[in-house]
């Protein structure tokens, strides 16, 4: 929006357990790597600033657990999400199989405005260990076949290819959030509710 | 503190405050949660109805702060954040509207920094926030500018943070404290993270941040705790859920102590897990220590935790009662023992250095032996399970370190002893338990030879009742048939047989009622096809092989040999084969091969003796063949052809000799004398009948014959009958001889 100087972009980062997502975020982010395996337990962000199309945007990055048992609280975050990276890990094929029921998870827990067009990017991740097990064309077939999502293949431990795979993540989240914006951001104005209408004098201050 | 000393304090925006800020919608009663269907209904209508009015405020909210006007925007962002008071939603439905405003609040947030950035003077910011009439909204506004307020002036942060951390104790409900604690662990970016003596100013160290987070930990955890107690005790079960929904709150200061990268080994070590570990089992709360300590393991990197084993373990070993240490240490293990399968994978120089130094299985083993002594309410099979994770540590550690394995069969034999349990149910959990360990082991060696190396696994193995102990025998029999593992000597065949008993005898223990036949069949099929396993390149190994096998299925009783006696027959005959293959080696081969047809003899005896003629028959072929002909003798004699009888002199008597050269080959010499008697009887029947054909000296050649082998029969039952009927034969012999008016003269046979 032209009034606001500042976009907030919410970008969410979904994939089974340690495929690397926490490590993309901090490669992108920090531009640090670590071999130490710290699992992550339930969702938590960084930000960057990242120029899009002559644009600053405040990028929100939520690294998210890949394992269930930790979203004890739900999947409330994913709401608002402007773009959704779905990470698998090229020498675990099971990760990529499991892409479909993320980015089923994802929609209808996020519940967006456009399902058929909101933006995901795959990416596979560690692609700079020897034991590859998921073909550069199946994946691609894969994102194909779900509208074309952009594919990137990505190695978070020696940095290829994240910062192009996050800038097309910005972009198409930007892209995503000026739709959102033109096409629905001021729901639901009703003019009489006045907050204080309901009864609160008996309240403690807590 | 900040705030005391900044005292400009402005009248009119208090006033403004006062007025619309303490106009929150939240509603404070204190009904319970919503879990009844109507209630669920409730409750999606309270959360919508807070999600609007966070929406439309948000919106004012950013119309304000784009025209410029501050307070406006501080005050809608003070309402929506009023919302956040309420205490009628449950956990999951507060985290919904708790992410609906801090989302919102993120644009508040940019807005000030930017404000910031442009040199504006907010320096009176974090005091106004503070005039917020409310304390929930007040402290997220506090939060949010003592964000912005260190981000442009990093000097101030060290005594914010120690700020906020204890302004937050305002918040004394657990769900919203928990809550607002949380919010402040969002300042992620701005924790100090600099190594001591590397800070400058007043912008803290990683211990500030240390403090900070282990602060807000000890905290949150007591508002957590505090939860179980509060409200009626028939609400227990739905606290607790509660509480379980809520414990990744209280986790994430664990995650924020581990991104600190000036983090040291030696800091964790001393600093961190100390005080963690000191929270976590004085808490005295269940739940919290279940969760907690699970949680140490997953944030915490492998690095830290293997040298931290002692500490860790012995914190397990004083949780409260009901606690599944189990579970814990069982996670510990998988992760420590994953974490070596990647580092062999990819050489790690640093970590395998570790690792290889750190005598894992010891550690793991005298802790777990100390928690299983000291916690005395942890279930029979807890500790098996335990055990198991051992033997999962041992191979995936160290693979070639069987007697590691076999320490733990041990000391899973020993536990099992002392509590004198024998023959366990195999409905009990305790046999679950073992079952799965000795699953494991045969699972993972896939090769019996290796099972027989564990001293232990036979002595565990008997302490099953007979249906677990039979299923357990078909799972190995069925991994040896799978991995074809052949057994290479006689030893070896019998102990693996011994472990199979209970598919090859009956057992003491065996219940009376008959086993299905079709699956008494197919499991006595699989039984007979693991014989052909029992394998040695060296034939006379494969000998005493086959002797210990015989051993052990001749007591299986008739139902059993029938499948797997054959089977041990086949084999004998393979292996006379092959004497005959390696006769120029060997210059005893027929003498051996003589042995093995013995061999299969008896063992066809066996199976005659069970009662099952057919079978034998089919298998003494050579007897069959024999009497076979010679009753085709009969045929060529008093066969009737144009109403007569034949009386074929020449056929009658070319059966007769096909049948001695067939007795002639039959090696066993039981047999070949009895059939020797017979054919006598049969020669003299025809003689005397007048077969011109057969001469004196053809039945003098056939007494001789028997006179020699006679002796040489061991003494037996059978034995006794042939000799019976042999000297019978004689006699009748000679009382031919003796009435000397017959059409035949018997002269000449020499007795």
């Amino acid at each position: 929006m032209a009034t606001r100087k500042k976009v907030l972009l919410k970008v969410i980062i979904l994939g089974d357990s340690s495929v690397g997502k926490t490590s993309l975020m901090n490669q992108y982010v920090n531009k640090r790597f670590s071999n130490q395996y710290k699992a992550t337990i339930g969702a938590d962000f960084l930000t960057k600033e990242v120029v899009v199309d002559d644009r600053v945007v405040t990028m929100q990055i939520w690294d998210t657990a890949g394992q269930e048992r930790f979203q004890s609280l739900g999947v409330a975050f994913y709401r608002g999400a402007d773009c959704c990276v779905l990470v698998f890990d090229t020498t675990a094929p099971n990760t990529f199989k499991n892409l479909d029921s993320w980015r089923d998870e994802f929609l209808i827990q996020a519940s967006p405005r456009n399902p058929e067009h909101f933006p995901f990017v795959v990416l596979g991740n560690k692609i700079d260990l020897e034991n590859r097990a998921v073909s550069s064309k199946r994946a691609q077939q894969w994102c194909q076949s779900k509208n074309d999502i952009p594919y990137f293949e990505t190695s978070a431990k020696e940095g290829i290819n994240v910062d192009l795979a996050f800038q097309t993540i910005a972009k198409n989240a930007l892209a995503q959030e000026t739709e959102d914006m033109e096409t629905g951001g001021f729901p639901n104005i009703t003019l009489n509710p006045e907050p204080n209408t309901r009864q609160n004098q008996n309240d403690c201050s807590c | 503190m900040v705030i005391k000393y900044l005292k400009s304090i402005q009248t009119a925006v208090m006033y403004m405050w006062t007025t619309s800020a303490t106009t929150g919608s939240s509603q404070k009663t204190n009904n319970s949660n919503a879990q009844s269907p109507t209630q669920l209904d409730e409750q999606d209508k309270l959360l919508s109805d807070a999600l609007g009015i966070v929406r439309n405020q948000a919106i004012l909210m950013k119309r304000n702060l784009d025209k410029s006007r501050l307070m406006d925007g501080l005050k809608c962002a003070s309402t929506m954040l009023g919302e956040l008071r309420t205490s009628l939603l449950s956990p999951k439905s507060y985290y919904e509207l708790y992410m609906a405003v801090t989302d919102e609040l993120r644009f508040l947030e940019i807005h000030l920094l930017d404000e910031f950035q442009k040199g504006h003077k907010v320096t009176d910011l974090y005091e106004l926030v503070q005039y917020a009439g409310n304390i929930v909204p007040r402290l997220y506004l506090l939060i949010t500018v003592g964000l912005v307020y260190i981000k442009s002036n990093p000097a101030t942060k060290k005594s914010i943070l120690k700020d906020l951390v204890e302004m937050c104790r305002g918040v004394q409900n657990p769900l919203r404290g928990l809550f607002l604690r949380n919010y402040l662990l969002t300042l992620r970016n701005i924790l100090p993270d600099v190594p001591v003596g590397r800070d400058t100013d007043d912008c803290g160290n990683v211990h500030d941040s240390i403090d900070f987070i282990l602060t807000n930990f000890a905290e949150m955890n007591k508002l957590w705790v505090r939860m179980q107690h509060q409200g009626h005790s028939s609400e227990k079960g739905r606290r607790e859920k509660e509480r379980e929904e809520l414990k990744i709150l209280v986790g994430t200061n664990l995650v924020r102590l581990s991104q600190l990268e000036s983090v040291s080994l030696e800091i964790y070590q001393k600093i961190i897990l100390p005080s963690i570990l000191e929270q976590v089992v004085s808490c005295r709360d269940a739940i919290a220590q279940e969760y907690l300590m699970e949680c140490i393991i997953q944030v915490f990197p492998d690095e830290f935790h293997l040298q931290t084993l002692d500490p860790f373990l012995k914190s397990c070993a004083q949780l409260q009662p009901g606690v599944d240490v189990k579970t814990i240490i069982i996670g510990l293990i998988d992760r420590l023992a994953l974490f070596h399968q990647r580092n062999e994978k990819s050489i790690q120089d640093e970590s395998a250095e570790i690792l290889s130094e750190i005598e894992l299985f010891n550690v793991f083993s005298v802790q777990v032996a100390n928690i299983v002594q000291i916690r005395t309410d942890m279930p029979l099979e807890d500790t098996i399970s335990l055990q198991a994770a051992l033997v999962n540590l041992a191979q995936k550690v160290y693979p070639d370190k069987i007697d590691y394995v076999d320490k733990v069969l041990e000391t899973t034999t020993q536990i099992l002893e002392n509590l004198n349990m024998n023959n366990i149910a195999h409905n009990l959990p305790v046999n679950v338990e073992l079952s799965k360990l000795l699953r494991v082991c045969i699972d993972f060696y896939n090769n019996v030879l290796t099972i027989l190396e564990l001293k232990c696994f036979p002595k565990l193995f008997q302490r099953f009742d007979y249906k677990s102990r039979k299923s357990l025998s078909l799972y190995l029999v069925m991994n040896i048939l799978d991995n074809e593992t052949f057994i290479p000597t006689d030893e070896q065949c019998d102990s693996v047989l011994e472990m199979l008993s209970p598919l090859i005898k009956n057992q003491e223990d065996q219940p009376e009622e008959a086993l299905d036949p079709d699956d008494f069949a197919e499991e006595q099929g699989v039984v007979g096809r693991f014989i052909h396993l029992l394998k040695s390149d060296h034939l006379d190994m494969q000998y005493k092989i086959l002797q210990s096998a015989r051993k052990h299925f001749a007591a299986g009783g008739s139902q059993r040999i029938k499948h797997v006696l054959p089977s041990l027959v086949f084999q004998a005959f393979q292996l006379a084969y092959m004497y005959k293959a390696a006769s120029n080696d060997d210059e005893n081969w027929d003498k051996k091969c003589q042995k093995i047809i013995q061999f299969c003899h008896s063992t066809i005896t066996s199976i005659a003796k069970a009662e099952l003629p057919d079978l034998a028959l089919r298998l003494f072929l050579q007897a069959d063949q024999c009497r076979g002909v010679v009753t085709c003798a009969s045929l060529f004699w008093s066969g009737k052809k144009d109403n007569e009888e034949m009386r074929d002199e020449k056929r009658t008597l070319e059966c007769l000799k096909k049948g001695a050269r067939i007795v002639q080959q039959c090696l066993d010499v039981n047999v070949q004398v009895q059939l020797y008697v017979e054919l006598l009887n049969s020669y003299l029947y025809y003689f005397e009948r007048g077969n011109s054909q057969i001469t004196i000296s053809m039945l003098n050649q056939l007494i001789g014959k028997i006179n020699e082998e006679l002796p040489n029969l061991e003494k037996s039952e059978e034995t006794k009958q042939i000799e019976k009927h042999f000297n019978n034969t004689l006699a009748h012999i000679k009382s031919r001889i003796e009435t000397n008016d017959l059409e035949v003269s018997f002269a000449g046979i020499t007795i």
